[in-house]
């Protein structure tokens, strides 16, 4: 929020013709020019901009110091390339249209785009900088265009004869794809001394964009009506979402108590944290289709959320893995899982898809030959598949005494 | 014209005297040619303390030993420096209220630090160096070296009985590569009253003679136009 009166010096000579800054040099300056003026002025309403060129039959002043952005706009219009720079001329005119502004209370800034070859040496423009130092003007300088040898080292000779507690920045623009204003966006000569500065410049660099920087690709300032509608839409959502995560944290913690098994509680824990709505759908898929753990947990989701068909066979599967992966471990704790599986699900078809599953030999092993440390080849891992398969004959008949015991 | 004090200053009380710098708008006072910003508003101060260079607490106006910030965090000097290589310093001074200044009193730095001349403008704004080198000057003063403060210079008073802001204009010094201001005294009496600004002004293309009514229109029977 600096009161700050600026002059913007444009360079105009022969080599803005150029293109290597789209379209062309002084196109590109233009922007530029346009950018700067809104964002002094929207970080300080009585801030007043003034524009001049160097080149051309010489120094003119275009517009003296205003904060009245039509004008500076429909003067860039029309501007003529033609000429040599006159760099010290220019900032000599630009001290004097500055001494003559009209609110003295405004502390006094250049701004120059340096585009052609510095022809004047570093003595001279140390003197130009000490007599704007002298009378508290603060100097940026956007060294564009011709890459000169010495002009690097001239234009920091200016510098730093002019800085006088870093409010005078120096700014090197390459040519590339971005353009010469978007580049200018990110430095200090918008975000220099203001906050309000950077605010614009971060509003006009998601337009530029995109919307990348806003939340819904909507701008709030263009459309402050649309985007409180997309996000208080999503919010509900999320709240949505996470309400049936909470349900179906529950339900699976419920139905894992009875298990004790960590790993289920462990998936459960990550099902809690859905960022998107699962398609129950996905769960009909065969396992060997896709990652055994996303299907684990999308089948122990689709479980909690009461699907009786997706639960079935997300049952036979996650008991099926469950179980392949105790197999190495105990067998008693493998037994006990199978119990408590078949205890959460009481249909009889349910045994009939487990023991499905568990009799196709080539799948189980298939699930073994995946997880670490287990080879299928092992003959106590075989045996223990066999009677696992045994005892899945024997539940059949053994399971309604069973759930009595219970 | 400078003089000195002929007496014992302890038995005098010559403070009381020098108290004009309370009258000072601190907040306003500006240079140019500083090198550190702000450090102009350190030689404003009680003339018994003229010779203490020590840390002022910018805010607070009081001294202290540590090291001190400003606002933009930068160190508070107890005085004035001028930008290296460059001896020209422009000082501005407002007031809160109209005072006549008697005397001013200038303390600089040694080896030739010290201001060699010093030229006056009063009640003008915002003055750059082109303009106080092309302007004449209220007054004009050839300083000496004045470590002590004991010499003062005294003005044409009856050229400074209503002065609002004093603008000080010092373009040389005694050969060192800056020039270092400890302390500025002015004497003077306050008169508690302030300028008149002129707050708006309406410029009127063709007059309305119905905004310049006065009583003897009426009364003279004249017509009205």
């Amino acid at each position: 929020m600096v009161l700050e009166a600026t002059m913007i010096c444009i360079d105009n000579s022969e080599w803005m013709r150029n293109g290597d800054y789209s379209p062309t040099r002084l196109q590109a300056q233009s922007e530029a020019v346009n950018l700067i003026c809104g964002a002094k002025t929207q970080s300080n309403p009585e801030n007043t901009v003034g524009l001049l060129t160097m080149a051309g039959k010489g120094v003119r002043v275009l517009v003296t110091p205003t904060s009245d952005l039509g004008k500076i706009l429909a003067c860039m219009h029309g501007l003529e390339i033609g000429g040599e720079m006159n760099l010290t001329a220019g900032i000599q005119v630009a001290q004097l249209a500055l001494k003559h502004r009209q609110n003295k209370k405004q502390q006094q800034r250049i701004i120059v785009f340096a585009g052609s070859p510095v022809k004047y040496d570093k003595k001279v423009l140390e003197i130009i900088g000490k007599k704007l130092k002298k009378n508290s003007v603060a100097l940026d300088i956007i060294d564009f265009g011709e890459e000169d040898d010495g002009k690097p080292e001239k234009l920091k000779a200016l510098l730093t004869a002019v800085n006088n507690n870093d409010s005078s920045h120096i700014v090197h623009v390459p040519s590339g794809p971005s353009a010469l204003s978007d580049v200018l966006l990110s430095t200090p000569v918008f975000t220099g001394d203001g906050e309000g500065g950077s605010a614009f410049a971060a509003s006009a660099a998601a337009a530029a964009a995109g919307g990348g920087s806003f939340d819904f690709g909507v701008d709030p300032n263009i459309d402050p009506e649309l985007a409180l509608a997309l996000r208080v839409s999503m919010e509900e959502e999320r709240a949505r979402q996470e309400a049936a995560a909470k349900r179906a944290a529950e339900d699976a913690a419920r139905q894992e108590k009875e298990g004790g098994e960590q790993s289920s509680s462990s998936r459960d824990a990550t099902m809690a944290e859905p960022t998107n709505v699962l398609d129950p759908g996905t769960d009909a898929k065969g396992p060997d289709t896709m990652d055994d753990e996303t299907a684990l947990l999308e089948q122990a989701l689709a479980m909690s959320m009461d699907d009786p068909r997706a639960s079935q066979s997300g049952t036979a599967s996650m008991g099926d893995t469950d179980m392949s992966e105790a197999t190495h471990e105990d067998q008693e704790l493998a037994y006990a899982l199978q119990m408590s599986v078949q205890d959460t699900a009481k249909d009889s078809s349910s045994q009939t898809d487990m023991s499905k599953v568990l009799g196709d030999q080539t799948f189980v092993s298939s699930i073994l030959k995946s997880l670490p440390g287990v080879d299928p080849n092992d003959p106590s891992v075989k045996d223990l598949l066999a009677s696992l398969q045994g005892q899945t004959e024997e539940k059949k008949e053994d399971e309604p005494p069973k759930e009595d015991e219970k | 014209m400078a003089c000195l004090h002929d007496h014992s200053c302890e038995d005098h009380d010559c403070g009381s005297q020098w108290s004009l710098y309370k009258h000072i708008d601190i907040p306003k006072v500006s240079a140019l040619n500083e090198a550190t910003a702000g450090s102009v508003k350190s030689i404003f101060k009680a003339w018994e303390l003229r010779l203490d260079t020590s840390k002022i607490d910018a805010v607070n106006m009081c001294f202290s030993d540590k090291f001190s910030f400003d606002i933009n965090g930068n160190t508070v000097l107890g005085f004035l420096e001028s930008n290296e290589g460059d001896p020209e310093l422009l000082i501005f001074i407002p007031f809160t209220c109209d005072v006549k200044i008697k005397s001013i009193s200038v303390v600089g730095g040694a080896d030739g630090k010290s201001p060699s001349k010093m030229r006056a403008f009063i009640n003008r704004d915002n003055i750059d160096f082109s303009d106080a080198q092309d302007m004449t000057p209220l007054q004009e003063w050839e300083l000496a070296e004045n470590l002590q403060g004991m010499l003062e210079y005294q003005t044409r008073y009856s050229r400074f009985q209503s002065v609002g802001s004093l603008t000080l204009h010092f373009p040389d010094n005694f050969g060192g590569d800056s020039t270092q201001i400890y302390y500025i005294g002015l004497r003077g009496e306050a008169t508690q009253l302030k300028r008149d600004v002129v707050a708006t002004i309406v410029y009127e293309v063709m007059p309305n003679p119905s905004d310049h009514k006065t009583p003897t229109d009426h009364g003279g029977g004249m017509s009205e136009v």
